[in-house]
């Protein structure tokens, strides 16, 4: 057995045939069909999504100090390194928490968007092909083919407005997480990013049959919906002092909420530990000095609670 | 997370993952190519063999593109030299990654049909062409302007009407000589299907699950209703000694009344995949193969199994009757002979090609086009390839 052998049994079949039986109950509705399977593939990932989210925003909460680290070891690559892991370690955040959620989600979103273009089968030789993948569920049978039509669209050609909805969905979805960096080089790393995705997607939405784009946009708007319960409108809106006090409050708010449903293990630290340090602040408490060396300026990013034995001495 | 001394550059990496995702995205469709690739069987009369070559894939970013416009070839049947060939027109590649296809070619999966000095061929862009047999010369397009939506179905010539089902769910019937537009036909759905002509009725399958009889001059269906199965019908159907036999998407193969439209078996044979291709029938065994890698012998009364053969492939091509053996290819490219005496299998020939196109037999020469754009010519009795040339 081959690697695309074992794919396909492990990822193309399952998912091929589950969107075939949900277009059977939803109408016999193929459009249907994709939103309802891209939401409930995303509620399934929400675990993960949320470790990534969490991931991301302590990233981006220590760019400001990366940013003074910059400019303290600028010129020492090697010194800033090294300081920059550091600041991780003491934070305990994991530069990997953003990316293994997102290596792992990567797969699934593959074998869901290869799944949709074979269901979608519009000319014989993929309706042919399709055969290859369907259990021997009598539904499954009676149900294909699909057909393509779902509100004004055809779902297999592309469709200008629902590309320019891709493109428009991932641009206030990417706005929404972006914080701004006193970093030039990472802002306008984040600027291309936040225009080229969107571009990308919505020239990529034009060109495949617009079930394609379908799966997009539903998939930005349930992440914009996850983003702005967790942090409201994030990067959307101007900042502010008092907003962005309140969205941090409104965002420990809703990870302590969501805790007991998440399964994932943080990268950061817990609310309950962060609560505790910031209680340190707001009291004018000084931390003693874990070795680290940053200014004060530095030390106020939080802390994580130790796997392994090692673990951060309270202070009386 | 460090390399050496070095800080892991995580919005690098991030950047790099997208567009990593977005390259898998595309390339994701490899193989779900967008593009009809077509390949009709060939037509055989007076010596020469017509068909419409299949459209080659060239590589695109991801996706497969027609790299040429869709034509009709005519072929010498003795030695493959080819005698013309006619351009059927057809749209530039369209180019990017996508995988929808825009611009539409001339992609033919009919086999084309012949009539008096015409022969005639439907294209998956929406029309139908009639061009003389000799010169391939065109004669007339249906609609002459504008395009229809696809048509897979093969075009069937009789009581001098042309008839050809349409993705838009009609079947219709043109004037042979001339292409005016005699009548259409609405059924509930696309259909894909060759219809087959009996006297002056006319049978054929759709994608709404349902199989018609229509009076194949007024256009007016016989049946008191349709025959409906549980799955939709992409095959053709055969009708042989007053029933139509017939498999559906729904993995069954029926034995409909052609007088009636009322099922003659108990119960229908259900094999495990989809049935694509047509039935052939010797005296009261009805021969046909399925995309679960098998062919069955049915009793054509009864509907009981009598044998089946394992060919280790999905059966997409239309057998053939070689007097008393069934001929029937696998995409895989074997061809294997079944004695109908006492149904014995046996390899016939490995071309090692995919076949999908129809199997052609004349005058004890068995004709076979493959996707990779060869017409094979083999003896009938023996399998020895007389000749292959490619066409394309």
């Amino acid at each position: 057995m081959g690697i695309g052998d074992i794919w396909n049994l492990i990822a193309m079949q399952p998912v091929i045939n589950t969107l075939v039986v949900l277009t059977h109950f939803l109408f016999n509705n193929f459009g249907l069909a994709i939103i309802a399977l891209t939401l409930i593939v995303n509620g399934l990932m929400f675990p993960l999504t949320l470790k990534q989210i969490r991931a991301s925003k302590a990233m981006q909460d220590m760019q400001p100090k990366i940013a003074e680290l910059k400019k303290k070891y600028g010129k020492d690559k090697e010194k800033m390194a090294r300081e920059q892991m550091k600041l991780y370690k003491e934070s305990g955040v994991s530069p990997a928490g953003c990316l293994l959620p997102m290596l792992i989600q990567m797969p699934i979103w593959i074998a869901l968007f290869q799944s949709i273009m074979r269901v979608l089968a519009v000319i014989p030789e993929n309706l042919a092909g399709l055969s290859h993948y369907l259990y021997s569920w009598p539904v499954v049978y009676s149900t294909l083919p699909l057909s393509n039509d779902f509100l004004w669209l055809n779902l297999a050609s592309g469709d200008m407005f629902l590309a320019l909805l891709v493109g428009a969905s991932m641009w206030v979805q990417q706005k929404m997480v972006m914080t701004p960096s006193p970093d030039p080089a990472q802002k306008t790393q984040s600027s291309l990013m936040l225009w080229i995705m969107p571009i990308m997607f919505a020239w990529l939405s034009l060109s495949f049959p617009s079930g394609l784009a379908l799966y997009w946009v539903t998939s930005n708007l349930f992440r914009i919906g996850l983003q702005y319960w967790i942090g409201g409108w994030g990067g959307l809106v101007k900042s502010s002092p008092k907003r962005d006090s309140d969205r941090d409050k409104k965002y420990k708010q809703r990870i302590a909420a969501v805790e007991g449903v998440s399964t994932g293990g943080a990268d950061v630290v817990p609310s309950s530990a962060r609560e505790e340090d910031v209680s340190h602040e707001e009291s004018g408490v000084e931390r003693p000095d874990s070795g680290g060396g940053y200014p004060k300026s530095l030390r106020d990013t939080k802390p994580k609670s130790r796997r392994g034995g090692g673990h951060r001495r309270k202070r009386g | 997370m460090r390399i050496g001394n070095r800080a892991l550059p995580v919005g690098k990496i991030s950047l790099l993952i997208v567009l990593l995702l977005v390259g898998l995205v595309a390339a994701g469709c490899t193989g779900i190519s967008g593009s009809p690739g077509g390949g009709s069987g060939a037509t055989i009369t007076d010596g020469t063999i017509f068909l419409s070559p299949s459209l080659k894939q060239a590589g695109g970013f991801g996706c497969s593109t027609p790299a040429v416009e869709g034509k009709l070839v005519a072929v010498n049947a003795e030695s493959g030299i080819q005698r013309w060939e006619a351009s059927l027109g057809g749209a530039a590649p369209s180019g990017g990654f996508g995988c929808s296809g825009g611009a539409t070619p001339v992609a033919v999966y009919g086999s084309p049909a012949l009539f008096e000095d015409l022969v005639y061929v439907a294209g998956y862009n929406g029309k139908v062409y009639a061009l003389n047999a000799e010169s391939g010369a065109l004669r007339w397009v249906y609609p002459r302007e504008g395009n229809m939506q696809p048509i897979v179905s093969g075009v069937v010539v009789a009581l001098d009407k042309l008839y050809f089902g349409c993705s838009d769910g009609k079947l219709y019937a043109l004037d042979a000589a001339t292409g005016d537009m005699l009548w259409e036909f609405t059924t509930g759905d696309k259909i894909w299907a060759t219809p087959v002509i009996d006297g002056d009725t006319l049978y054929i399958g759709s994608f709404d699950k349902k199989l018609y009889a229509i009076d194949a001059i007024t256009g007016e269906p016989k049946w008191e209703k349709p025959f409906e199965a549980e799955g939709a019908f992409a095959s053709t159907p055969l009708v042989y000694n007053g029933t139509i036999y017939i498999g559906t998407l729904d993995r069954h193969f029926y034995a409909i009344d052609a007088i009636t439209g009322e099922q003659k078996w108990e119960k229908p044979f259900e094999a495990e995949k989809w049935f694509w291709t047509r039935a052939v029938a010797f005296e009261d065994t009805v021969y046909v193969g399925c995309f679960d890698n098998k062919v069955y012998a049915l009793n054509a009364l009864s509907g009981e199994k009598i044998a089946e053969f394992d060919l280790e492939g999905p059966v997409r091509s239309w057998p053939v009757l070689a007097e008393d053996r069934v001929l029937i290819a696998t995409e895989e490219g074997k061809i294997y002979a079944i004695d109908t005496a006492n149904n014995q299998l046996g390899l016939f020939a490995d071309l090692a090609e995919t076949i999908y196109a129809p199997l052609s037999l004349n005058e004890g020469i068995l004709y076979v086009y493959t996707q990779e754009q060869n017409l094979h010519a083999l003896n009938a009795d023996s399998g020895v390839r007389l000749w292959v040339q490619p066409i394309n």
